[in-house]
């Protein structure tokens, strides 16, 4: 009888702790194959060069020092031009015939949304979507278990702004200028949230991707009499409203979101933008936290242009902790299922760029608060703790 | 009496239908990553349903249209809201979202009756515009700029569950649109269609009511748009205004331009040869080339489309399907063929 228990005992300690050595697609003994849809030749082009550059000065740093497990981490990227039917042939590319291991930093919201009947059907993992659309963590959307979202969404970014406007001058008159498309779409959720919460109204006005012209949003603020105004755009729209605005001697307290905490939009604005102010939801790359001093110190090493360093070229690099976090905890023989459950693990996890992020079974939500810079002599400088 | 295509030579006809039914069981067996091939193959072939209504409009009528992908996304967004909204089978989706779209067509066909050529171009463009904001303004049903899902499509009790599925689907009315297309063409009406295309004046005289052909060219390139936009949307199974920008509108005109305007096979040589061609074949060399070019790998895609229409409009304006037809004379002429005939 000794001798039966025992032998149940081995065999189960044996097989419990021997892992699954099935292959995985993208995986090798020596290489890691990520995949990456960026816009490489649509309206957000010079996104799709930052972002990658960022992430591959990461992963190259990876790689040096032996990489994940011993496996060097290759990223391919793939273009869709912002469109997402092009987003889907390119995700279609990567999983099928270059047969990658997950998918990771597509750029935009509706390409992103457009993969979710692909993440489905093939069960590849999408880390870090480059969307700060909320509705990229919405666990009761399709294929939301597949999906691990990094960022802040603009419907909490639009209410922490209200907020903020709101302890400081509780008679603000609060105009929002927002992108008629899913990125507006989200920032009027949080619009609508704050004027629940505050009993308020927020003066609306719409603009089109694209768009170069704000003067009629920007005197219809003026007559609606708003003391701040909102600007969910990305560098061109909040520094053509406020110069607008300059030429109509109309000075309220202008806000952007976070794509438009561009180094660009303090150098372009000039005067007019100090004291502009945006949220963030990540260690402002200037600063001493230990990602931003690793992200300098490579840019250095790698000369990187002065003018490629800014959000979007620190942001692919950010988001690549996370990917790589997510692939180590995917242990040695890593399958795509160990992918997302490494992911699920993380628990107030450190990064070093982000503030702690805790993914679970039913959140993967990624970063839930955020902090406020304002522009002070062209630089950014933050102006408040982390809020929610 | 004479038959309908008696001029014709419709054997291989029988043979390309059986290749097409076959093909997939061939890239199958070819390539592990059959599945994104076909993918490829089932946008095209849904480009080719659109494309072949669109030549029916520019090609046969002589009106410009820079609205067909707003028609695309009325049968695709209107085929999402009846199946998975309304609740109607996919099967009565097919017959009512291509008259819903036909509609359309025919009311942007009023406009076609007082202006022509790059005038009704832009007011087709404008037509587009307006589609989109409405599109975000019904939200409600729309799901508006973010964007709609829509589910697997079920043919008479048959799920069409993936890429392998939806070839045969979409390829059985790739072969009944070219089918019916042809009809028009060598039909009274499409002789009233070209009447039009070629003076409008003469075909008045003839007795062709101008007005009355014109609407009915937009309303048949709006069915065949509209069936085009409900495979799209159960293919697609998520749509967004930016799936139908005016871009893709743009593009389905190069497609027919490509493959020879006024041609249905040209329509579908066109589509084929640009769907191909920015997938497989321009990757295939981009990255490697546009170092030597100095140009981006994104822009580079954008540089060889724009050679190619270049290069099509000067030296080929008949198209792909003028190449062929101007290949078959010389051969069935070789060796008696002056080469000043066919130069």
């Amino acid at each position: 009888m000794k001798r039966i228990v025992s032998i149940i005992i081995l065999s189960t300690l044996f097989w419990t702790g021997c892992e699954n050595r099935e292959g995985s697609p993208g995986i090798t003994d020596t290489e890691i194959l990520i995949g990456n849809i960026q816009d490489l030749s649509g309206p957000i082009k010079e996104l799709g060069l930052l972002i990658p550059a960022g992430s591959n000065m990461y992963l190259d740093y990876i790689n040096e020092q032996g990489g994940v497990h011993g496996r060097q981490i290759k990223m391919l990227v793939e273009d869709h031009q912002y469109n997402p039917q092009k987003s889907v042939v390119a995700a279609k590319k990567l999983i099928e015939k270059d047969q990658v291991f997950c998918l990771y930093n597509v750029v935009g919201t509706s390409p992103a949304e457009a993969l979710r009947p692909i993440l489905e059907e093939s069960g590849v993992p999408l880390i870090a979507p480059a969307t700060m659309s909320s509705s990229m963590a919405d666990m009761s959307r399709q294929a939301a278990q597949y999906i691990f979202h990094t960022d802040a969404g603009y419907d909490l970014q639009t209410r922490v702004l209200i907020d903020y406007i709101l302890e400081n001058n509780p008679d603000a008159v609060i105009g929002l200028c927002y992108q008629d498309d899913d990125y507006g779409a989200n920032a009027l959720q949080g619009c609508a949230e704050a004027e629940s919460n505050h009993s308020i109204s927020v003066q609306k006005e719409a603009f089109q991707r694209g768009a170069t012209d704000f003067v009629g949003q920007t005197m219809n603020f003026m007559k609606g009499g708003c003391t701040d105004v909102i600007i969910g755009g990305i560098v061109r729209e909040p520094v053509t409203i406020m110069k607008t605005a300059q030429a109509m001697n109309y000075k309220p307290n202008f806000y952007g979101l976070i794509p438009t905490v561009d180094p660009r939009v303090g150098l372009l604005a000039g005067e007019v933008g100090e004291g502009f102010i945006a949220p963030y939801h990540a260690y402002y790359p200037d600063s001493d936290e230990s990602g931003p001093t690793l992200y300098r110190e490579l840019c250095d090493k790698n000369n990187v242009p002065a003018k490629m360093r800014g959000i979007y070229h620190y942001y692919g690099f950010a988001t690549a902790h996370v990917l790589v976090e997510g692939l180590r905890r995917a242990g040695k023989f890593p399958t795509r299922e160990r992918l997302i459950k490494g992911l699920e693990t993380l628990n107030n996890w450190e990064s070093g760029v982000f503030p702690p992020i805790t993914y679970s079974r039913n959140d993967h939500t990624g970063v839930e608060s955020l902090y406020l810079l304002q522009l002070q002599g062209g630089k950014q400088i933050a102006i408040t703790d982390w809020r929610d | 009496m004479k038959g309908r295509y008696q001029d014709e030579n419709l054997k291989w006809i029988p043979i390309l239908i059986i290749a097409i039914y076959l093909f997939p069981f061939l890239i199958k067996n070819a390539t592990f990553s059959y599945k994104y091939y076909l993918y490829i193959l089932n946008m095209a072939g849904i480009y080719i349903i659109l494309t072949v209504g669109l030549d029916l409009l520019s090609g046969f009528t002589g009106l410009m249209s820079l609205g067909h992908a707003a028609f695309l996304a009325i049968g695709a967004y209107t085929s999402a809201i009846l199946v998975d909204q309304v609740g109607l089978p996919f099967e009565l989706s097919l017959i009512i979202t291509p008259l819903i779209v036909g509609i359309f067509g025919f009311l942007i066909g009023f406009p076609a009756l007082r202006i022509k050529g790059m005038y009704l171009g832009l007011t087709t463009m404008g037509f587009g515009f307006i589609v989109k904001r409405l599109i975000i303004a019904l939200r409600e049903w729309t799901g508006g700029s973010a964007g709609l899902q829509v589910s697997k499509a079920s043919f008479f009790g048959i799920s069409i569950k993936n890429d392998w599925d939806n070839y045969f689907l979409i390829y059985t009315f790739v072969i009944l649109a070219v089918i019916i297309a042809r009809r028009i063409v060598q039909s009274k009406l499409g002789r009233a269609f070209m009447a039009i295309r070629d003076s409008e004046q003469a075909a008045q005289a003839s007795g062709i009511h101008l007005a009355k052909y014109k609407m009915i060219a937009f309303f048949i390139s709006g069915m065949f748009a509209g069936f085009a936009g409900v495979l799209f949307a159960h293919t697609s199974h998520f749509i967004s205004t930016d799936h139908f920008d005016i871009s893709l509108s743009i593009f389905f005109i190069v497609m027919v331009l490509v493959g020879g305007i006024g041609s249905i096979y040209g329509a579908v040589l066109g589509t084929l040869f640009i769907v191909l061609m920015e997938n497989m074949f321009i990757p295939l060399f981009k990255d490697g080339l546009s170092q030597y070019m100095h140009i981006e790998a994104g822009e580079f895609q954008v540089f060889i489309f724009g050679l190619i229409m270049l290069l099509f409009i000067i030296f080929q304006p008949q198209g792909l399907y003028g190449m062929w037809l101007k290949m078959r004379i010389y051969w069935k002429l070789f060796p008696f063929n002056p080469r000043k005939r066919f130069t």
